[in-house]
């Protein structure tokens, strides 16, 4: 993937673009929100990775300006603006997520990935049944089901399931499911992603020699079909 | 004489009191005067009047002989006209206290004999009326009128003396007054300079008087109390967060002094720098919750507050929460949920109700049982999240809201004091108040909402 990285600061920039390198990706850096402008505009780039405050053009701006040329490249917010309504006012300018500094690395790499899958699939939002391996999700009747044994799941588990079963593959970190899920923007104190996932596991796994859901250490969750 | 002194406002006012009591009393003197001298020359004219007609009775009866006589008479009595005339056809006086003189009829003024001027110089004249009492016999009936104008003059001068009088003191009070009204100002002025220059505890003399300068004392008084107050406050809140930031980064620089000690393999510095990075995040979530706290205490939220369903944030945040309480053998229950519609900010209300059912799921035993109730009342949305775990003494339920605030009991489970103070600001920005109680056992927090129009 080719990454736009914006961002001034050189500590934060150099320790993003090692990260991201690192996992495969490529990544270009500007200082300069109007140089960014300038180079996003090319469409050229898979994903945006954008600070909100930079010298020449704010992020802000920037993002509005872009998706006024009519520009989809995904942008991903990277920043120390985390107050209330911050967060609502990047999505609302154009942006698609939303990291607040200070963040962990691998924080940002399931983000960034999360993104990129995201905009490769095309017309792919009105599907009524999702599959990973044997099991099957009925959006419409909400029922779920594993090798045609239906499971029981709650309302707040089914909801659990089908974020991990969209991001199939990719490593869902707790944050992204808090967000997501549950759509709780501030770190709770409690386990609640451990307590969810422990029931869902239970459900969906436990009987199965093939366990779909794995616990990637310190980081996140991941599905898998196999 | 400070020329300040005149520009004040006191002084001004009694300027133009003085000013306007001037004005009026001249005025009225004027009409006084008028009145009078009016009145007075009408009886003069009445007085004369009555003399003539007793001078004609007198000649028509018994011809110029009798007039003589009444004219004589007339004159000896101190009530009637003090000058009187009588002349026969021929233009000589043939009674009266006068020069014969050229007959005029109506009102007269004539000269007195005697020529003598008063103390003003003004030759003095006598009043009076002329009338033919008989065909070429004419009569003049009139009084001096210096006996007015000496009345007139003593009034005039009571006139003058008293404004003149009135005047002094009108200046003199309004000194007085812009005196005073200026050493306060002072007062007030150096008490400002003071405490700017950092005498804080300075406090401006306040007189026990109900006037507005000693209300303006107190109210700058009493703000400065609260300036004062609210000063500690960050004092408190800045000494309290280099304390509490003390611990955590303690135990940091522990761990890394044990690391570089101990550690020899690659595994163990792994474990020791995972650990090291989950200590850093912890004081990282210190300082947002602080900065969070801050922010929303300074309000700026509240532009985009809009109308949020309570009901089915609650019941939400219930669905959320059922599994983590399950997990500690808890019950959370949402007994009575009435649908509540309250102006804010949906994400900061979930924060609040997060914030205290993790405290009732946090600080209580096992197999506690935790409820949510919402209510709608006439005052607006109620809601209540009770526990039957141990409760907050009553001397302490206001301290928990502090910054970084926590029971002696509480200080083995993880966190850091500061899920209160969100809460207590975020109530207090919707305009919500909260409440702490005994829930005999347990601890019951009630949140009020303003009715949400
Ligand atoms: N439901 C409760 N029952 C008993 N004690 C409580 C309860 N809620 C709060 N407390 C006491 O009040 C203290 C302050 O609570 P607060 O939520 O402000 O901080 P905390 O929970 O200790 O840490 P944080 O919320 O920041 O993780 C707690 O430490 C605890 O001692
Ligand atoms: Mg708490």
């Amino acid at each position: 993937m080719k990454i736009l990285l914006i961002e001034d600061d050189d500590d934060t920039a150099q320790y993003v673009a090692k990260g991201l390198r690192q996992s495969g990706h490529a990544v270009e850096r500007v200082r300069d929100g109007n140089d960014g402008l300038a180079l996003a505009k090319d469409n050229a780039h898979d994903i945006i990775i954008l600070d909100r405050m930079l010298p020449g053009m704010d992020g802000l701006s920037l993002a509005k300006q872009l998706r006024e040329s009519g520009s989809q490249t995904p942008i991903l917010f990277l920043t120390t603006m985390g107050g209330v309504g911050d967060r609502v006012e990047g999505l609302e300018a154009g942006g698609d997520d939303y990291l607040v500094k200070p963040f962990a690395l691998a924080e940002l790499i399931a983000r960034v990935n999360s993104l990129t899958r995201r905009s490769q699939r095309t017309g792919a939002e009105q599907q009524t049944t999702l599959r990973v391996g044997d099991l099957e999700m009925d959006l419409i009747a909400r029922t779920v089901s594993r090798h045609g044994r239906l499971i029981e799941l709650q309302p707040q588990e089914f909801k659990l399931l089908e974020y991990l079963v969209r991001h199939e593959g990719r490593v869902v970190t707790r944050t992204m499911l808090i967000e997501n899920v549950w759509e709780l923007h501030f770190d709770p104190q409690t386990n609640i992603v451990e307590s969810h996932m422990s029931r869902l596991r239970t459900k969906v796994d436990k009987d199965f020699s093939i366990q779909l859901i794995q616990t990637i250490r310190g980081t996140g969750y991941i599905l898998r079909g196999n | 004489m400070e020329i300040r002194l005149l520009r004040t406002e006191s002084f001004r006012l009694t300027a133009i009191f003085a000013v306007l009591f001037v004005g009026a009393t001249l005025i009225l003197s004027g009409v006084l005067y008028a009145i009078v001298d009016s009145a007075f020359k009408s009886e003069i004219i009445l007085n004369a009047r009555q003399d003539l007609a007793a001078v004609k009775k007198g000649y028509d009866a018994e011809g110029i002989g009798e007039a003589t006589e009444v004219v004589n008479q007339r004159l000896a009595r101190p009530t009637t006209s003090d000058f009187l005339l009588l002349q026969n056809a021929a233009g000589q006086r043939v009674a009266g206290n006068l020069p014969a003189v050229t007959p005029v009829i109506g009102t007269v003024r004539l000269p007195v004999p005697t020529a003598r001027k008063d103390d003003h110089g003004a030759e003095h004249r006598i009043l009076g009326r002329g009338q033919f009492i008989a065909p070429g016999v004419y009569a003049f009936a009139g009084q001096n009128l210096a006996v007015l104008k000496a009345t007139e003059h003593k009034a005039l001068r009571a006139i003058g003396w008293t404004l003149a009088a009135a005047l002094i003191f009108a200046v003199a009070g309004g000194i007085a007054l812009s005196r005073g009204f200026l050493r306060r100002m002072d007062t007030m002025t150096q008490t400002c300079q003071a405490i700017m220059a950092g005498r804080l505890s300075d406090r401006i003399p306040e007189p026990g008087t109900q006037d507005e300068l000693a209300r303006l004392a107190s109210t700058i008084n009493a703000m400065l109390d609260r300036i004062s107050t609210l000063m500690e406050n960050v004092r408190q809140i800045s000494t309290d967060i280099a304390h509490d930031l003390r611990t955590p980064l303690t135990r940091l620089r522990h761990r890394l002094e044990l690391v570089s000690a101990e550690a020899t393999t690659v595994e163990e510095y792994g474990v020791a720098v995972d650990r090291v990075i989950a200590d850093t995040d912890g004081i990282l979530s210190i300082f947002s919750a602080l900065l969070r706290i801050g922010q929303i205490e300074a309000g700026a939220a509240r532009a985009s507050f809009r109308q949020v369903d309570l009901d089915k944030v609650v019941k939400s945040l219930a669905d959320i929460y059922g599994p983590v309480a399950e997990d500690r053998k808890h019950v959370l229950a949402i007994p009575v949920i009435e649908p509540a519609k309250v102006l804010g900010d949906r994400e900061l209300l979930s924060q609040m109700l997060v914030n205290l059912i993790e405290n009732a799921i946090a600080h209580t035993p096992d197999r506690t049982r935790i409820t949510i109730d919402l209510r709608m009342t006439e005052a607006g949305a109620s809601m209540r999240i009770a526990d039957n775990g141990p409760g907050i003494p009553a001397g302490e339920r206001e301290k928990v809201f502090r910054r970084f605030y926590r029971l002696e009991q509480g200080r083995s489970t993880p966190g850091s004091g500061l899920g209160l103070s969100l809460v207590a600001a975020i109530t207090q920005i919707h305009g919500a108040t909260i409440e702490l109680t005994d829930n005999a056992p347990g601890l019951c927090a009630t949140i009020a909402f303003p009715k949400c129009r």
